[in-house]
């Protein structure tokens, strides 16, 4: 209808945010800031059965730079904090956090003066994953969860 | 509070700020480079942290950083009851939880002077030698790749996903069991009949897996030159620096607490042990495979010989919890659930101490625990085996190549956890 | 191997006034005694050839406060031999007053870390040590975490970092 029938069939149009949003979504490179336990599950996802690279999170690069999505794996302590909060400072911008498991979420288990209660004190993140450790699948929903939520970015509106 | 906590300034790397700190004089004119190995890294196991001095590609000093992954463990272990503890123990050395859990409640059955059925000995021998298993997988896998070999890693870890189905059908979970309680282990029902066919059939995967990978990389020779003659132990630095398991192994001692000190009728089982020549890097990665073999010979031998009996201790004895018909049906049985589950409740140990020392994949992991009566430790203390390894790490790298550091960290199997507690 | 009597029987007489109580509880061969012998005991305890323990096995404290000990703190260590396959746990009592004892790294390296750690925990301080600052707390941490009256939940450390907020207006 419109233009796209004088194209033909070889052109698609769409809206430039959807494009660009397709994009993102379906290359995050993750930055796996894993600590304890729930960094063995992160190993388990991206090991070959549940398969962490069919949704294009396969490079995993260890450098801040070269990611847009960093994975917290595992409990934090008040002397990697600082850390923490460079490693997400250095992260080029669209970034998103995944919190995996409760000791990132909440301290967990560990109600001490020395695990912080909750990373979303000191930095904003975008999916929870409960779960002491979760188990991939979860990892793999949140994942998913991240994409729909990448979906309904508006990048490419001047604010 | 927060110009009280400058350990954000520690980030910043300053030469100066080592100066103070590490004794190390900067000078600019000279050809030395400080690198931050730092906490967050592909090579380092977990969060550890290696501040070196370089001279070209030659390591002229190099000094640890621990505490990363400082949680507090031993004071929590005070505030908890001694079931509760196990939850605790069990994310310590969170690649082989069983190890963990079956030391902790070695000690704390000791404390009580409980005896456990010849079942449940059997039993924990079992999954221990599973776990141990679990923990060798994963250490060769990450020592593959980080010397660039990708494939054993993808082999190796479809294999711990079985043993993962093993426990999930056992304890419900994968990875954090907790399985094992004061007097036997969890839950109230025997062990599922499907268990035993399961391993069986486990057993003979992994061995396949296991000859492939050596067959991948034992006769390579990237590998072999990356590995011979590196990061060697001598047998009187091992004594001295306290190194036990498979790197005091494979340095010619051979010391294993299965066969020096027996528990839990090790004694009953025939296997080998695998011990080096050297203490280089090779001989610790063949001694971790021959262990893999050797554990599946005890698993074996268990099932064949696996007696009959009940699993855990009769509940008169008052430290597990009773059947459940008992505590809808009886008022006696209500009690005793109550009085073990209700807060400032629980079984109490007489007084005193007790130190129970077992043989974990990477070394002697003890428990020191003392009872002052209460229904919770008074003090809980472990021994990590993979604190006492990691010290000797900046005498093994002095004067050897950058390369070299990590070949040489991924052999110690330094797992933070256990090392920071 | 050295029964737990004979080891007992062995240190009374080489140290006898230092020694404030032995004990064969559960199998395990245990001495407390004063700080002053301690070098000197552990020493003797490596070299002689009957007893011959070659390993230090682990190096920790305790804290006495609620239960009562000889004095307030002990450091504990545990030691293994080798040859003789037998084990002996060595209690040296420190007050609180003057949180002081002999360090034993010239005797076995691994002791090191264990007493920097056992500084970090509970603020004794180890004569004639390399290397003595904290291990597993930050720095410029105030206070001595496994000491009964530490507080679990600690002193206020892990409130105090700034909070990021999001820059993008999502």
């Amino acid at each position: 209808m419109g233009i796209e029938s004088k194209l033909g069939d070889n052109i698609l149009t769409t809206r430039i945010d959807s494009f660009i949003n397709w994009a993102r979504k379906n290359s995050l490179w993750p930055m796996p800031f894993g600590t304890a336990c729930c960094a063995i599950e992160l190993m388990a996802v991206l090991g070959p059965k549940y398969d962490l690279a069919r949704f294009g999170a396969e490079a995993i690069r260890f450098s801040p730079r070269q990611s847009d999505l960093m994975i917290v794996a595992g409990r934090v302590s008040i002397k990697m904090m600082p850390v923490l909060q460079k490693i997400y400072r250095q992260m080029p911008e669209p970034k998103w956090v995944i919190s995996m498991g409760a000791c990132a979420s909440s301290g967990g288990v560990f109600d001490t003066y020395s695990t912080i209660q909750g990373i979303d004190n000191f930095i904003p993140v975008d999916v929870y994953v409960p779960g002491c450790p979760p188990r991939p699948e979860t990892l793999v929903d949140a994942v998913m969860k991240i994409q729909k939520k990448i979906e309904k970015e508006r990048s490419a509106q001047y604010r | 509070m927060s110009e009280q906590n400058k350990t954000a300034t520690r980030t910043e790397f300053s030469p100066e700020d080592f100066e103070r700190v590490y004794d190390f004089t900067y000078d600019p004119h000279e050809e030395r480079m400080l690198l931050n190995f730092g906490p967050s890294h592909p090579a380092t196991h977990g969060t550890l942290r290696l501040v070196m001095e370089l001279d070209g590609e030659r390591i002229v000093r190099c000094v640890p950083e621990l505490g990363y992954l400082h949680h507090g463990f031993e004071k929590l272990g005070e505030y908890r009851t001694y079931n509760q503890v196990v939850t605790i123990t069990d994310r310590m050395n969170y690649l082989s939880p069983m190890n963990n859990n079956f030391g902790y409640i070695l000690a704390v059955e000791k404390l009580f002077g409980i005896e456990v059925t010849k079942r449940a000995r059997y039993f924990r021998v079992l999954l221990a030698e599973l776990s141990r298993i679990m923990d060798h997988l994963v250490s060769l896998g990450t020592w593959a790749i980080d010397l660039g070999a990708y494939t054993p890693f993808l082999y190796l870890f479809r294999e711990r996903e079985n043993i993962y189905n093993l426990f999930e059908l056992l304890a419900g979970t994968r990875l954090t069991i907790s399985y094992t309680r004061i007097g036997g282990f969890a839950r109230d029902r025997d062990i599922p009949p499907e268990f035993f066919p399961q391993v069986l059939k486990f057993l003979d995967g992994l061995l396949k897996t296991v000859d492939e990978v050596e067959r991948l990389l034992l006769r390579n020779k990237i590998w072999l030159n990356r590995t011979k003659g590196v990061g060697i132990i001598t047998k009187e630095d091992a004594i001295s620096y306290g190194i036990t398991g498979p790197c005091l192994r494979a340095s010619g001692i051979a010391f294993d607490l299965r066969v020096a000190q027996p528990y839990s009728d090790y004694d009953e089982f025939e296997f080998d042990v695998p011990v080096g020549e050297n203490g280089d890097v090779f001989d610790r990665y063949i001694v971790r495979l021959e262990e893999i073999r050797q554990s599946v010979r005890i698993i074996r031998q268990a099932i064949d010989r696996f007696p009959e009996g009940e699993l855990n201790v009769d509940p008169d004895t008052k430290v597990m919890l009773p059947p459940k018909d008992e505590v809808y049906g009886s008022i006696e049985g209500l009690i005793h659930h109550f009085e073990m589950i209700m807060l400032n409740r629980g079984a109490r140990a007489p007084k005193g101490e007790a130190y129970v020392a077992t043989e974990s994949p990477n070394g002697e992991l003890g428990f020191y625990v003392i009872s002052n009566g209460g229904n919770g430790p008074y003090r809980f203390r472990v021994r990590p085996p993979s604190f006492y390894n990691y010290q000797i790490l900046p005498r093994l790298l002095e004067g050897q190549m950058l390369s070299d550091t990590v070949a040489v960290l991924s052999s110690l199997n330094i797992i933070a956890g256990e090392l920071d507690r | 191997m050295a029964t737990n009597e004979e080891i007992l029987k062995k240190i009374r007489e080489k140290f006898g006034d230092a020694v404030l109580e032995t004990s064969d509880a559960l199998g395990e061969a245990a001495v407390s005694v004063r700080r002053d012998v301690i070098v000197d005991l552990l020493k003797f305890l490596r070299e002689d050839p009957d007893l011959a323990f070659d390993f230090l096995m682990d190096l920790c404290g305790v804290d006495y406060l609620e239960m009562g000990g000889f004095e307030r703190f002990a450091v504990v260590y545990h030691l293994y031999s080798l040859k003789h396959n037998h084990r002996v746990r060595v209690k040296a009592f420190v007050p609180e007053n003057d949180p002081r004892i002999d360090s034993v790294t010239e005797l076995w390296a691994a002791a090191n870390w264990a007493e920097r750690e056992v500084y970090d925990m509970y603020g004794i301080e180890f004569n004639n040590h390399p290397d003595m600052r904290r291990i597993l707390c930050p720095d410029d941490f105030v206070g001595n975490p496994l000491r009964k009256d530490f507080p679990l939940q600690g002193i206020g450390y892990r409130e105090s970092f700034e909070k990021i907020d999001r820059e993008s207006a999502q």
